[in-house]
């Protein structure tokens, strides 16, 4: 009876959770439409108002429940899915395969992902240029929106982005929630600090090389977007990598772990976020005076952000995400959602519900592109 | 007082951010082409090929040969390459001689057999080492050599 | 050089932590000052550099001796790289490993003037899997001066961790930066098990 009344204490009512995804309701209309619907497009038209329609039902949800990700996790595996779809119908349609060739290459014609920035931050500070061959300001993901556009989530969101922003998370999220029960329990504490270890080697290689080297060799997610045309055995070793990789850390690792395994261990922009988690306003903060240690938010943290000894000291770590699934897991709300300065237990509501908005109107307006671009898509080829 | 100090800076930064995501879309296009403007937004030339030295015009095409490239992290490498970029009509088979470091003396001939994809080079110049990448382009065709210093 | 400076680096850290902790209160034992320090630093990183510039000619000769076999020279090295690279990655995860700093003896020394110098020695020979493999890289370079430059890289790399020491007691996070350069450590092991790969397979391939 207790536990009820206090998981509820984050659910509204309903119209008092439709008040709340009012502006929500506008923005994203003004942002997907433009302003005015396309009638002569019957298919985008229809595209863009599911869209809509799903973005503000998962955000009505949100309130209504008082669970955030239980309807996060939908649009951003939704969004993982819709980018890769978009990205490979339109490789294959420009280039009639999912690989790039050298000409692509040499005509800076591949397209920029926010990966690549811990690599070139050394580079770019001694050689004054950009050591990928994507294009600056023209096209599809080019490099100086891909920047901004990271550097706002990641101020703003601190590795909140790897939860709200990043379109490559979805993957091993979706993934990580198939089996009910994990089969692999525990995995040693240091391995926590992989992604700084990897920060540190591809940094320091990509600046020596003047070699995107993560995204040479590593990046597990050219599995599901773009990768080098197998020429030699050399590319072929790197498409071993990228497909190896994605096996393991993409989909059998969080299958078997109910961990998000690539992003905990392996991605150098989850360490930037992480340090940048340093500098948002937001965070999540335990109650101790609420908390019964249960430790069920140790337990489904995807990230291994937390630990039984983080919980008695009352703090999340740096690699906390922002993601909600420990918010939503604990019974007694001790758990929540806050803003920094703000102490644990107070403003509970106000700093959920801030943080939800700016959080999910980043989410809902940067995957809002590829999802109604698949949902067109897949309408054509049903219709 | 210390406390609620830090409650009103941590609500305000809050909303600061809030702010910046709801300009943040809006103000993108203006955002990126300041960003682009900065001095470290170029390609990196090992990407680029370098800028183009000397352009040679034929009946039907362009020849562009660029600047050898040796960018290194710190200060030029030991080894690097020069791009040389076909434009236009081109013929099936395509042979030319080039000087790179203007020297008035030919570095390399270069072949290349565009139906069988194949490309050949007869060095002059010790520096000249092999081809890197011979490729047609969406301009025409593309071919990187590699040199030493 | 890129390879042993990245080698040099990534086990430096690690190196730092282990056994900066130990050096610190000897290095600044008895100090007064900036400049104090800065010669006791001076003298424990030339001693290294003399001890690498010995391990370099000795490297190269020994494996002028031992390659000079074709069939050896062909696969010897890969799978040297390859041994010594799975020691390093075990040394990464493994978890019943409890580094300790051979300097800990630097505790028998009586003249505080030599300590630096002892240091240096004890440090450099701390035989480790990075140090193993950099001798294998000394040992198959073509020329002396390859191996001496290979060395070079690797002190430098491993060397930069070590300049900061005077603010080693200001670091708060020594256990993150320990981890995070055991595990980078582990990473520049895979580097060098796929270099020793690649040098198997040319053997192969070459005969």
């Amino acid at each position: 009876m207790d536990n009820t009344l206090l998981s509820s204490s984050l659910n509204k009512s309903f119209g008092k959770s439709l008040l709340y995804t009012l502006p929500m309701f506008l923005i994203t209309f003004m942002f997907m439409t433009g302003g005015r619907l396309n009638f002569s497009d019957p298919y985008s038209l229809l595209a863009t108002l599911i869209a809509f329609l799903l973005v503000n039902i998962l955000y009505f949800m949100m309130h209504y429940s008082g669970k955030t990700d239980r309807y996060r996790v939908v649009l951003f595996i939704i969004f993982a899915m819709s980018l890769s779809f978009t990205l490979i119908k339109n490789m294959i349609a420009i280039r009639s395969s999912m690989s790039f060739s050298q000409a692509d290459v040499l005509e800076c014609k591949i397209p920029f992902c926010h990966l690549v920035i811990p690599m070139m931050i050394i580079p770019a500070a001694f050689t004054k240029s950009i050591i990928f061959p994507g294009s600056i300001l023209n096209g599809f993901a080019n490099i100086s929106s891909m920047v901004v556009l990271w550097l706002v989530a990641t101020i703003v969101l601190g590795r909140g982005f790897c939860s709200w922003g990043c379109f490559y998370g979805g993957w091993d999220d979706g993934f990580s929630r198939i089996r009910k029960r994990p089969v692999i329990k525990h995995i040693n504490e240091i391995s926590r600090w992989m992604p700084f270890a990897v920060l540190f080697m591809v940094a320091l290689t990509a600046a020596l090389t003047l070699v995107p080297t993560y995204c040479d060799w590593i990046c597990p997610f050219k599995t599901v977007t773009e990768f080098e045309q197998v020429t030699s055995l050399e590319s072929a070793s790197k498409a071993a990598i990228f497909i190896s990789l994605f096996g393991g850390l993409v989909v059998v690792l969080p299958i078997l772990t109910r961990k998000r395994t690539q992003c905990s261990f392996l991605c150098p922009l989850g360490a930037i976020n992480s340090l940048s988690n340093k500098v948002t306003p937001f965070t999540v903060k335990v109650d101790r005076e609420v908390c019964n240690e249960c430790f069920k938010c140790v337990e489904v943290c995807p990230l291994y952000a937390l630990s039984r000894e983080d919980i008695r000291a009352g703090k999340v770590s740096i690699f906390c995400s922002k993601c909600g699934k420990c918010v939503d897991a604990c019974t007694k709300n001790a758990i929540h959602y806050g803003i920094k300065g703000v102490p644990a237990g107070h403003l509970k509501n106000f700093s959920r519900n801030l943080f939800l908005f700016v959080s999910f109107l980043f989410l809902a307006i940067f995957s809002a592109g590829a999802i109604i671009s698949s949902f067109q898509s897949l309408l054509k080829l049903v219709f | 007082m210390k406390k609620k100090v830090k409650i009103v800076a941590g609500i305000t930064w809050a909303f600061v951010c809030l702010i910046l995501i709801i300009i943040l879309f809006p103000g993108l296009n203006s955002f990126s082409a300041s960003t682009a403007k900065l001095p470290f937004m170029k390609i990196n030339p090992n990407y680029t090929g370098g800028e183009v030295a000397n352009q040679i015009v034929a009946e039907s095409c362009t020849l562009d040969i660029r600047k050898p490239v040796f960018d290194g992290l710190f200060k030029e490498r030991k080894n690097g390459f020069v791009q040389l970029d076909w434009r236009g009509n081109l013929p099936g088979k395509i042979v030319d001689s080039i000087d790179f470091d203007h020297d008035k003396k030919i570095d390399f001939c270069i072949f290349i057999d565009r139906k069988q994809l194949k490309t050949t080079i007869d060095q002059f110049n010790k520096n000249v080492k092999n081809i890197i990448i011979s490729t047609p382009t969406s301009y025409g065709w593309s071919v990187r050599v590699g040199l030493r210093k | 050089m890129t390879d042993s400076f990245i080698l040099g680096l990534s086990s430096g850290s690690a190196c730092l932590v282990t056994c900066g902790m130990v050096m610190f209160p000897y290095l600044m034992a008895g100090s007064a000052g900036v400049k104090r320090i800065a010669i006791d630093l001076s003298l424990f990183l030339f001693t290294r550099f003399v001890i690498y510039f010995i391990l370099a000619t000795m490297a190269w000769y020994f494996g002028q001796a031992i390659f000079s076999n074709p069939l050896v020279r062909n696969f010897v090295p890969g799978i040297l790289y390859i041994v010594f690279a799975v020691m390093l990655v075990w040394y990464s995860i493994s978890n019943s490993r409890n580094p300790k700093c051979p300097a800990e003896i630097v505790k028998t020394v009586n003249d505080k003037r030599l300590v630096p110098i002892f240091l240096g020695v004890v440090n450099s020979l701390g035989f480790c899997p990075a140090l193993f493999i950099i001798l294998t890289k000394g040992a198959t370079q073509g020329t002396l001066l390859q191996s001496y430059l290979a060395f070079l890289a690797f002190f430098v790399g491993s060397s930069l961790w070590f300049l900061p020491l005077p603010l080693a007691g200001q670091i708060q996070k020594k256990e993150v930066l320990k981890t995070v350069g055991i595990l980078a450590t582990g990473l520049a092991g895979i580097i060098f098990m796929i270099k020793g790969l690649t040098n198997l397979i040319g053997g192969i391939i070459n005969g």
